[in-house]
């Protein structure tokens, strides 16, 4: 750095285009980066420790807060831990309960991806029409839930209520709705969008190779081109009987990445619709106990959440809390990523890239 | 697949481990001494791609460390337990053999204490740099240096 004139910028952590609190400190020569740090951290709230300090069943609230686009499934993903510790089995129909709400979560959580998306590379219209097709989910998830961003509808042993008596007419449109905009609308505003496709392909490229070094998993994964889904490849709830593709791409550009995430959403939209038609009846919840004790053992559990591969690590010891819980975030290990593929990219593209890895502060900080 | 790779890792280093299968979890495989940890991430990596997580356990006064490595190809996974006692909370890095583990031995320096030898770059992560403590085990109190602590003093 001795005779460089050139500029230290810091973006962040409060910058609107951060998604959150991430900060960045970007060396620059004109308008190029030279070397870029990724600082997080802002949005710590200790989730492990108060893991230690709450009964198995008082911490849903605070998984609820992990991934706060994904909620319902930080919830599915912290049951299942509690339950397979514990050896409780869930009754059929709460198994499918449980992944429908994961499948509408995941279309949510996309949806916020697009939008947020496209108004990062200046697409205004994509963040408002993105959040008027949530809106509709959301108003589902609080006739069932009661609860918009953070439901609290898992319990250990199933779900708090079943399905409300209306629930698959209130659906069915909503997702024909979400189908059909997608396939023509959206279309027309991404992919046909010169300025969006100049913006986004070739952009901050994810190999495969850096993929795999690194430990990125999801959709960042996939657009890379590696065929890997815990729903297919580890299937837990009832995905096992559920007939999907895996979408891949090919590039590992951000215009790739955005675009796995658009059939994505047409896939989960696949797996509710047979889930719906599949639903068994009966009970939607085994009377569980409201203080678990559970013996001393080591669990792990992995699911595919929106954002990747996440995992809860639970060691018990007897006693009526968790001796220590890990949680393992899929973004906390592409972020790491920036540093490497931001380097000698344009000013401009920080955004563009940060932005489809799809960050959310509230999981990675935890 | 795995057995094969409890297989190598027993020969590897000259048996030197215990192998605990029912564990709730896949097999689990404990090393006798933290030195191992190394030659051991090595013989890992012919078969497994990536640190999936790394957990760390307060058994006070030792801690009892969970390496979870996974692989791409298919759903095997593998879990090495190491434990390190109170003469020294140190132990090798091994973000050398996986770059994945980087942040993550940051992350349990952080909130740990435990000293990765021979990391490219170890600072907090989470925490503020002059943060008092390490605050997920368990004897972490809250002192008044923590109530007190306003992060003013942090260089921006």
């Amino acid at each position: 750095m001795e005779n460089r004139k050139g500029v230290i910028l810091n973006i962040g952590p409060v910058h609107p285009a951060t998604h959150g609190v991430l900060r960045l400190i970007a060396d620059l020569e004109g308008d190029t980066i030279e070397n870029i740090k990724v600082d997080i951290g802002f949005l710590h709230r200790g989730k492990e420790k108060l893991a230690e300090m709450r009964y198995f069943s008082n911490y849903y609230p605070i998984v609820d807060k992990l991934d706060y686009v994904s909620a319902l499934q930080m919830e599915i993903l912290f049951g299942s831990v509690v339950e397979k510790a514990a050896g409780i089995t869930l009754p059929p129909r709460a198994v499918y309960i449980r992944m429908i709400m994961a499948e509408i979560q995941r279309i949510m959580s996309h949806l916020v991806f697009i939008g947020s998306f496209g108004m990062d590379v200046g697409n205004y219209t994509g963040f408002i029409w993105a959040f008027r097709e949530r809106e509709e989910l959301m108003t589902i998830v609080e006739s069932v839930s009661g609860g918009r961003l953070a439901p609290m509808y898992i319990c250990n042993g199933g779900t708090f209520y079943d399905l409300p008596e209306n629930f698959n007419q209130a659906l069915t449109p909503v997702l024909d709705d979400i189908e059909k905009k997608i396939n023509k609308d959206y279309r027309a505003l991404f992919n046909d969008n010169n300025i969006f496709v100049m913006r986004t392909k070739g952009v901050g490229v994810i190999n495969k190779s850096t993929v795999i070094e690194n430990g990125i998993t999801g959709p960042n994964m996939r657009a890379a081109g590696i065929k890997r889904d815990l729903r297919r490849d580890e299937p837990y709830l009832a995905y096992e009987s559920m007939d999907f593709e895996i979408p891949t791409e090919e590039s590992g550009d951000s215009y790739s990445r955005f675009i796995i995430r658009i059939k994505e959403i047409i896939e989960s939209i696949k797996i509710i619709r047979q889930a719906l038609k599949n639903i068994p009846t009966g009970p939607y919840k085994t009377s569980v106990p409201w203080l678990l004790k559970i013996p001393e053992k080591q669990t792990f559990v992995r699911q595919e959440v929106s954002k990747g591969e996440m995992a809860m690590y639970m060691v018990t010891n007897g006693g009526l809390t968790p001796y220590r819980l890990k949680i393992r975030s899929p973004t906390f290990f592409s972020l790491k990523m920036l540093e490497k593929i931001l380097k000698g990219s344009k000013i401009a593209d920080i955004v563009a890239v940060v932005a489809s890895l799809d960050p959310v502060m509230g999981e990675v900080d935890r | 697949m795995t057995s094969e790779l409890v297989e190598k890792l027993k020969s590897g280093l000259k048996g030197n481990i215990t192998v605990i299968s029912d564990d709730g979890v896949n097999d689990v495989v404990v090393l006798s001494d933290k030195k191992l940890i190394k030659s051991a991430a090595e013989l890992i990596k012919g078969t497994h791609d990536i640190l999936f997580m790394l957990t760390i356990v307060d058994r006070n006064p030792n801690f009892e460390l969970n390496y979870l490595f996974s692989n791409y190809r298919n759903k095997n996974i593998i879990i090495l337990r190491v434990n390190i006692t109170q003469d020294d909370y140190k132990i090798d890095t091994v973000s050398k053999v996986f770059p994945s583990a980087d942040w993550e031995e940051r992350e349990a320096y952080d909130l740990f204490g435990i000293e990765f030898k021979g990391h490219p770059d170890l600072r907090r992560i989470l925490l503020p740099e002059d943060w008092p403590g390490h605050p997920l085990r368990k004897d972490f109190e809250v002192t008044d240096d923590v109530r007190n602590w306003t992060g003013l003093d942090l260089k921006f």
